[in-house]
């Protein structure tokens, strides 16, 4: 097996700067977000509390984020170490993915600087607050997993510019000690990360079943919390496929097609045991019929199954698998599904009552645009200057 | 969404499924169990109210709040509000049944319900239900999240849209300022016409049965508040041909919201048991293949 190396490329490239032009604008808005209100910015509403931001930036981030314990899982779990070149950016993506969200969740928060009260002010009742710690902890445990790509980058060879200098032997020792308890604690974090995945993706599917009147039956169920575990668990793959294929593309790199294509053999089952309990669950509770009565909801809902149900089906076929673009295709259409999902539950589905509609404003889309810049700007940053990608020859 | 008796069975038969899954005792069909001691609450009579909105300013004038203009375009004219705001607490609204063209006004506040929505959703623990029967707010926990305004299912709490620093507001049933001085409400004092009337919660439901057994001609049976979301403090009667729908009191059903939210979130997480069990489930699963890979030989591993 060939070894992870930095890519040590040109970092300021076009690509970097529209990026950076995004960041930019994000901050702008976020200027009046912080000192006039939500009011200046956001099409937020009373009826509408939470809009765009939870929806995309929190609970699709949350989502997409899921490579990190799915390879996991599929890895260091289930024992195939075949597949041992997709963990370090599964992971680093991972921890990107969180950090976002927190800076999302700060973000919305309209109270910003009590953000630390989740820590001290316990409510076991509230949905709410178990996502809130899964996801502190689960964002400190990839920040763990994370550590020896940067102790293999830098120990024994630390080297601080200017006055920070002095602290070189420090940090260094800092290192060797980090090098040497990850080699002994690393299982514990593998086993803990997935289960705080499995808690919070979970839960987040329970988060809007507090408001029965609010949600249509069409996703308002008691199965929602393993609808939203196993969504998360079929999107993994197809977000560490979506990851490589643009890695490939960006960074001019050899394509990995044996490797990606092999490893998408496991989004059919997943989908597939989704898609099984969606509908399972649906005729269970007598639901069906809402999806067959015109209107935004059973639209919303069969873009849904839709672009869950073609990639399953054409993932089947080992031809479209290893073919780079009808593969990177299938993962977007998983990717999609998963993010139509999510805002059919946060938002579409959800009717807040007469007299009030919301549709993102321009400074939403900028925000989470901005947000989105700088996941990829972090990621770019972390695979040119650490040893996350694949050595090629 | 229509709301109507489905959404009744619906949620009752949702959570009934919840709480199974969740191994919990299944919630009871027939009605909530209501506490001993409920506290005070309200009694809105909408067949009484005039619309003199006189509670409207009495809440103003004891919460300190800034009277609305509503005609922004054309110079902030003062008007009534058209909806609860963080300045507006409470409202008088005129509906006009769709059914019998029969015009009323009502009174639109905070139901302070019996087991709170927002109480459990509040991640911090903001909201309280306090021995006085009021559901009040904590400032000094609220993070801003704005899920309490999510789950309310009558879309009380509200958020200070215009400010850097946001508050939730909503109806304190004057629990500060006047309960706990020993004083009723500022709107039900203000109140000429005796459409509100302030007590503990058993009384006013037995001053409802009896306004409805005195004149049956006058009111609608049924009494709105005893058994909604789980029982509210908030009480309401209507007249025999508007409908509680109409005054914005949807036919919600008798178990409480945060009912089924718990009895997943605490199946789920039950002592721990669940998490512990997947973390040794997944643990053994790991050494076996760990042990399999070994012995194959095979691939290696950092
Ligand atoms: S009406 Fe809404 S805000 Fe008032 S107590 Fe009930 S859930 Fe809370
Ligand atoms: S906005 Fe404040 S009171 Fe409402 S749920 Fe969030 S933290 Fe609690």
């Amino acid at each position: 097996m060939s070894k992870a190396v930095a890519l040590r490329g040109k970092f300021w490239t076009p690509n970097v700067a529209l990026l950076v032009f995004f960041m930019v604008s994000a901050a702008v808005f976020s200027y009046f977000r912080f000192f006039h209100g939500f009011g200046s910015v956001t099409n937020l509403n009373p009826n509408y509390p939470m809009g765009m931001w939870i929806a995309f930036d929190v609970a699709c981030g949350v989502a997409l984020a899921a490579g990190g314990f799915t390879t996991c899982l599929i890895v260091e779990i289930f024992g195939k170490h075949k597949y041992h070149a997709l963990l370090r950016p599964a992971i680093l993506t991972a921890f990107i993915g969180y950090l976002l969200v927190g800076m999302a969740v700060a973000f919305d928060l309209g109270r910003w600087f009590y953000i630390w009260h989740a820590l001290i002010y316990w409510n076991g009742n509230s949905v709410l607050f178990e996502v809130a710690w899964c996801v502190m902890l689960y964002l400190s445990v990839l920040a763990v997993e994370n550590v020896p790509a940067v102790v293999e980058e830098y120990k024994d060879r630390v080297n601080l510019p200017g006055l920070l200098a002095r602290f070189n032997g420090l940090v260094n020792a800092f290192l060797q000690v980090a090098d040497k308890v990850m080699g002994k604690v690393a299982v514990f974090f593998v086993l803990g990360g997935v289960v705080l995945s499995f808690g919070h993706q979970s839960s987040l599917g329970t988060m809007m079943l507090i408001a029965p009147y609010k949600l249509h039956e069409l996703w308002f169920t008691p199965w929602s919390p393993l609808l939203f575990l196993m969504s998360a668990i079929a999107v993994g793959p197809s977000m560490v496929v979506f990851e490589a294929s643009l890695a490939t593309y960006f960074f001019n790199r050899k394509s990995e097609i044996h490797l990606i294509g092999d490893f998408a053999k496991f989004i059919p089952w997943f989908l597939g045991a989704f898609l099984l309990a969606r509908f399972g669950d649906l005729a269970w509770r007598g639901a069906l019929a809402a999806a067959f009565v015109p209107g935004k909801y059973a639209y919303a809902f069969w873009v849904e199954i839709a672009l869950f149900l073609i990639p399953c089906v054409a993932l089947m076929n080992k031809g479209v698998r290893f073919h780079s673009l009808k593969l990177f295709l299938g993962a977007c259409s998983v990717i999609l599904g998963v993010v139509v999902y999510r805002f059919n539950v946060f938002l579409i589905g959800m009717d807040m009552g007469p007299g009030w509609n919301y549709f993102p404003s321009v400074g939403e889309f900028a925000v989470t645009f901005g947000f989105v810049a700088f996941g990829v700007f972090l990621y770019k940053l972390a695979v040119n200057y650490l040893p996350i990608l694949e050595q090629q020859h | 969404m229509g709301i109507n008796r489905r959404n009744f069975f619906k949620v009752a038969a949702v959570t009934g499924a919840g709480a199974c899954a969740a191994l919990a005792a299944p919630a009871e069909a027939s009605g909530p169990k209501l506490p001993e001691d409920a506290g005070y609450g309200m009694l809105n009579d909408s067949t009484r109210c005039i619309g003199c909105k006189a509670c409207q300013t009495a809440c103003k004038q004891v919460n300190e709040l800034p009277a609305e203009g509503t005609l922004d375009d054309r110079g902030a004219l003062y008007d009534s509000p058209r909806a609860l705001s963080d300045s507006t607490y409470t409202l008088i609204k005129m509906h006009r049944d769709e059914e019998s063209g029969e015009a009323t006004f009502v009174k639109q506040q905070c139901m302070h319900c019996l087991d709170p929505a927002c109480k459990s959703a509040c991640l911090v623990g903001a909201f309280v239900k306090e021995p006085t029967g009021a559901v009040t707010w904590d400032g000094k926990k609220c993070m801003g999240c704005r899920y309490c305004m999510v789950a309310c299912p009558y879309n009380v709490p509200q958020f200070e849209w215009h400010k850097a620093i946001p508050d939730i507001s909503k109806c304190t049933l004057c629990h500060d300022t006047r309960l706990t001085k020993g004083k009723p409400t500022a709107c039900a004092t203000a109140c000429p016409a005796d459409a509100i009337t302030f007590g503990r919660r058993d009384e006013l439901l037995r001053l409802a049965r009896a306004r409805i057994a005195a004149h049956p001609d006058k009111y609608d049976p049924h009494v709105y508040g005893e058994n909604e979301v789980g029982g509210t403090n908030v009480l309401y009667l209507t007249k025999p041909k508007v409908s509680f729908a109409t005054l914005g009191l949807p036919a919600f059903g008798y178990i409480a919201p945060p009912r089924l939210t718990e009895s997943i979130q605490h199946g789920v997480f039950k002592y721990f048991i669940p998490p512990v069990a997947i973390y040794a489930a997944l643990g053994g699963i790991m050494a076996f293949n760990q042990r399999r890979n070994k012995l194959k030989g095979g691939t290696e591993h950092e």
